[in-house]
């Protein structure tokens, strides 16, 4: 939001008399528009700002001490820990195994038709929302009916059974198994198509040379999916931030405060706690800590701006 | 041309308008409404409120749209509510230990002052006591000090929790020493000697504070100091998350009501802690139950102390104030919690407060435990202490209990970490 | 070439299996978990076929518990957010596309869009429940239908914008020369060019809007303005045995995205990767 603000609006640049018909009929159309939306996004942060710094009955101004209060939570650095664990434990996973599947496809299957289908079948998971996802996830995971320790019981790879979603060790593997199950597709896509871009010709010339399937890989189509790579990373990094839904059905953040990530812990805080000067102060942090790094890296993102 | 540019938002702003125009018109205080919008939580204990809500709108034309959360979400559910000052409910229901919070916030209307709800002398004290704020005994909340009592929540689910165990088995415990010898006398392979509903916050506090009581420990003295981690306190933690647990199930740092109640049902535990709801619903539900008759209903067995203390989860109803059907809500009340429908609202599986319905010889038949629970609530259960903190203080407790439980702490440092923490909380709220 | 081929195939096999069943069991047990009978979950061994399939889970889910409101609910709020999205991201990727503006106006414009992308829904929520809450809109599908086209904006411009610079200038133009003005050209001409992308965009945030959960969440009371997913999610648990209910609710959750997906599946990842990759 703190981007919005920072956007010069379009008609303070110059006089009417300048425009062209065409740029006249643009921006009348353009300004109200933008107005309007500009003022719905930006009011509700002012907002924040202002209830940051009062009371959480909002009758008193209390400076900046919801700020200190939020910034000296020890339960913060955990909910950040915990989503480092998250975005550790997914991010590489999902870029390793889509990368390897779309490599697989890419060189073993031919067949265009066989590739639509794939292509198809992995948007599929895309679409899901992710609260019937999660709802899959404990008919899974959970103990007494979930189905995986009954499947490993049964195949005789367990004895006992094992408390996925109520032990430490286990409990954020299991909340980011969902996540890999339904965004490794994603990686896929992408870099499928990335693949496509490669010119033959490049890849003929290598294996002429008697390059590697490997060689191959690393000389010439890395290349052509780099920016696609960086892309996924700033996508998926934005996402870590915004899961909600699958671990609030699955764990709620629990065990203990394990699986809390930063937006649980931030509805935690202002939806169980009710500490709504802390929340906003939050929110004000995290908006202002996301415009940052947002306006750091943008140069950076592989998207067509024309 | 300009100006045909805009039509297609303003088609959409009218249809917006159009779609969106809320179903319910909020009439004034007097009228009488179309409907009441009750918020309730999803399962056995609004079941009963679910199937005789239909006789009220026969009777009188108004419908009764129940509004139904979880468990946890519901006291969120309202405190959010409550601070968006929205009419959207006329009434909702409460656990007892929530009563401190909506007390201390004044989101109640009064029901005696404004409604003129009075004490029916067939409900036991205890039962208003625990809707009345603030609470007219035991230690009252600074915030709360000098203000007049009023009662502002009914009670329509007269919880008290309870013991049960397998009769057919054995005879009934009456210590807990008893409960362990017993445990530890019938485990055996797939079958448990003891079940400890041991999920994180709210179950595994309402699991332990009987015992806790029993053993005469508490969570706070009279002046609210902290006495979770004294020498009784400690020993009454111990007895559950040592001498309990060895008879338990594994992963019972997960187990709540449900698969409590489905251990039972299923023949696999011969005895735990229990609410009514799990006892109709479950335990005694022919459909789904391989022990139904098989298992016998006490109140709270006695610890070293010599006495048995239960303990109140009774559910209320109550009339938020921005609600503006308040004399329609409270005039349901009166009808819900009357002698002739608590009859067919017990018939339909509710759990009544009444004496008369209780002590009933053949309304005993068919519930089992209205003997068990008449005696409990003549007992004057203990409730959870009246702080509006009790939320905060109860995840506290519940979180650390629960590392205790599943053996990532040990019990003196989870009591140590427990009492540190709420002292601090507590000092912060201004107690 | 053509050798190293055979031992990549015989590779890809397994590999395909594995993923194949990783995909399909945990759709399969969802369904099957939502055709069984409430006396089904109570036996000591779980069954990986329903013993007496049932719909009454689905019986149970819309009509006992009045999902059916929610899911009433929810295609009413979709649907309006599609609409005001669509008109919103025409407003404001016409001009752009079609009109010359600065390009520094138009990048600006594209750059904030990209920017919304970014930001986390639960940091934006906590100063909309306090906007809704002074406008007294809590539990109002309009707030719903409000805050869902602002956060689907940033993909309707993107993928508008895409479809929009796609159709060459010279038609509208040659539209011109025959006299039209600019609406009768924007409505004979270029709309129904544009439809097929409109459509897809359409279906995306349909289903996006359709997932969305944190805002519902927070924002409603009552089935006034209550969608499927926090029903759905009420269904989740652990104080009573509803795992075939809940099992239902999931499905029925999952089966519209599919069926939309259907017919939006070449534009779902250009839709989710802001134009950068393209259908195939």
């Amino acid at each position: 939001m703190a981007n919005v603000t920072a956007r010069p609006a379009p008609l303070s640049r110059a006089g009417a008399g300048r425009f062209t018909r065409q740029e006249r009929l643009a921006y009348t159309m353009l300004a109200p528009v933008l107005g309007t939306i500009l003022v719905i996004v930006t009011y509700p942060f002012l907002l924040a700002v202002l209830q940051s710094l009062q009371d959480s009955a909002g009758r008193e101004f209390v400076g900046p001490s919801n700020y200190v209060n939020a910034l000296a939570n020890p339960l913060l650095y955990e909910a950040l820990g915990a989503t480092g664990t998250y975005a550790a434990l997914v991010m590489p996973t999902e870029i390793l195994l889509g990368l390897g599947l779309a490599l697989l496809v890419h060189r073993t299957v031919r067949s265009s038709s066989v590739r639509a289908l794939l292509f198809v079948l992995a948007t599929i998971p895309l679409v899901l929302p992710p609260i019937a996802v999660g709802v899959i996830a404990r008919l899974i995971y959970a103990p007494g009916y979930g189905v995986l320790n009954y499947l490993l019981i049964g195949a005789g790879i367990v004895r006992d059974e094992i408390n996925w979603l109520g032990q430490p060790a286990t409990a954020m593997p299991a909340v980011a198994s969902v996540d890999v199950w339904q965004w490794t597709p994603f990686v896929y896509l992408v870099l499928f198509s990335g693949l496509l871009t490669v010119p033959r010709e490049e890849i003929e010339a290598a294996q002429v040379d008697g390059a590697s399937g490997w060689q191959q890989f690393w000389h010439i189509e890395l290349n052509y999916l780099r920016p696609l790579l960086l892309l996924i990373v700033f996508f998926r990094l934005a996402d870590v931030l915004r899961v909600f839904d699958h671990v609030f059905v699955l764990t709620g953040g629990g065990p203990g405060n394990t699986t809390q990530l930063l937006s649980l812990y931030l509805y935690r805080i202002e939806f169980k706690y009710f500490d709504s000067g802390q929340a906003a102060a939050l929110a004000v942090l995290v908006l202002v800590g996301v415009s940052i790094a947002y306006s750091l890296v943008t140069r950076a993102l592989p998207v067509e701006r024309r | 041309m300009r100006r045909a540019q805009w039509a297609p938002a303003l088609v959409v702003a009218a249809l917006l308008i159009s779609a969106c125009q809320p179903s319910t018109t909020g009439g004034g205080g007097a009228q009488k409404p179309a409907k009441l919008t009750i918020a309730a939580v999803q399962g056995n204990e609004d079941a009963a409120l679910k199937a005789v809500a239909p006789l009220y709108e026969q009777k009188t034309g108004i419908k009764i749209e129940i509004v139904e959360f979880p468990y946890d979400q519901l006291f969120e559910k309202l405190v959010t509510t409550f601070k968006a000052n929205s009419p959207t409910y006329d009434l909702v229901m409460m656990d007892d230990p929530w009563m401190p919070k909506f007390g201390t916030d004044e989101s109640l209307q009064p029901l005696d002052s404004t409604y003129g709800i009075k004490r029916d002398s067939d409900i036991p004290d205890v039962v208003y006591d625990v809707g009345t704020w603030p609470p007219p005994r035991g230690p009252v909340p600074p915030k709360a000090k000098g203000k007049a009592a009023h009662l502002i929540g009914v009670t329509i689910v007269g919880n008290v929790e309870m013991f049960m165990y397998r009769s057919d088995m054995g005879p009934a415990p009456k210590t807990w020493d008893e409960v362990k010898a017993n445990a530890d006398k019938n485990k055996k392979a797939n079958f448990w000697g003891y079940v400890v509903r041991g999920k994180a916050t709210n179950p595994i506090v309402a699991d332990f504070l009987p015992i806790l009581w029993s053993f005469g420990g508490d969570v706070f003295d009279s002046n609210w100091n902290v006495t979770i981690d004294n020498a009784a306190s400690l020993k009454a933690v111990k007895f559950l998350v040592q001498d309990l647990k060895a008879a338990a199930p594994p992963g019972s740092e997960s187990i709540d009501a449900a698969d409590r109640s489905r251990l039972m049902a299923i023949g696999q535990a011969y005895q735990s802690t229990v609410w009514p709801g799990e006892i109709t619903e479950i335990v005694e539900n022919s459909t789904v139950s391989q022990v139904k008759g098989k298992v016998s209903y006490i109140p709270m067995p006695a610890g070293p102390s010599g006495k048995g203390i239960g303990m109140m989860g009774n559910w209320l109803l109550g009339v938020p104030k921005a609600s503006s059907n308040g004399q329609a809500a409270a005039d349901f009340i009166t009808w819900l919690t009357s002698s002739d429908t608590q009859k067919t609202y017990v018939d339909k599986g509710g759990i009544p407060a009444r004496k008369s319905i209780l002590n009933d010889a053949s309304l005993n038949q068919k519930n089992p435990y209205f003997a068990a629970l008449a005696k409990s609530l003549e007992a004057v259960p203990n409730w959870r202490p009246r702080t509006d903190q009790w939320n905060a203080v109860e995840t506290i407790l519940g979180t650390n209990l629960n590392a205790a439980l599943a053996g990532l702490a040990t019990p003196e440092d989870a009591v140590k970490k427990a009492a540190d923490q709420i002292r601090t909380l507590m000092k912060g709220a201004g107690y | 070439m053509r050798p190293r081929r055979s031992w990549r195939a015989v590779l890809a096999i397994p590999v395909f299996a594995v993923i194949a069943i990783l995909y399909a069991f945990p759709l399969y047990w969802l369904l099957v978990t939502s055709l069984k009978s409430k006396a089904e979950l109570y036996q000591t061994t779980l069954t990986l076929f329903p013993e007496a399939p049932t719909f009454q889970p689905y019986v149970s889910v819309l009509v006992e518990r009045g999902l059916w409101v929610l899911l009433r609910n929810s295609v009413v709020v979709c649907g309006l957010s599609v609409l005001v999205a669509l008109v919103l991201g025409l407003l404001i990727t016409y001009p752009i596309t079609r009109l010359e503006v600065s390009p520094r106006v138009r990048v600006g414009i594209l750059n904030w869009a990209l920017s919304l992308r970014f930001l986390p829904p639960i940091a934006v929520v906590v100063p909309y429940f306090g906007v809704v809450r002074t406008l007294g809109l809590y539990d109002q599908p309009q707030a719903l239908v409000l805050i869902y086209s602002l956060l689907n904006l940033p993909f309707t411009i993107w993928m508008l914008k895409g479809f929009l610079s796609e159709i060459p200038r010279e038609i509208e133009e040659a539209a011109f020369t025959d006299g039209a003005g600019r609406w009768t050209a924007f409505r004979l001409v270029l709309l129904p060019l544009a439809w097929p992308g409109l459509f897809a965009a359409a279906v995306i945030v349909f289903t996006f809007t359709w997932s969305e959960f944190l805002f519902a969440l927070i924002l409603t009371s009552t089935p006034n303005a209550q969608t499927f997913p926090v029903g759905v999610q009420g269904l989740v648990t652990q104080f009573e045995v509803i795992w075939n209910d809940m099992a239902a609710a999931g499905t029925i959750a999952l089966a519209l995205p599919l069926v939309l997906m259907v017919l939006a599946r070449r534009y779902v990842v250009a839709g989710l990767t802001f134009g950068v990759v393209r259908e195939k």
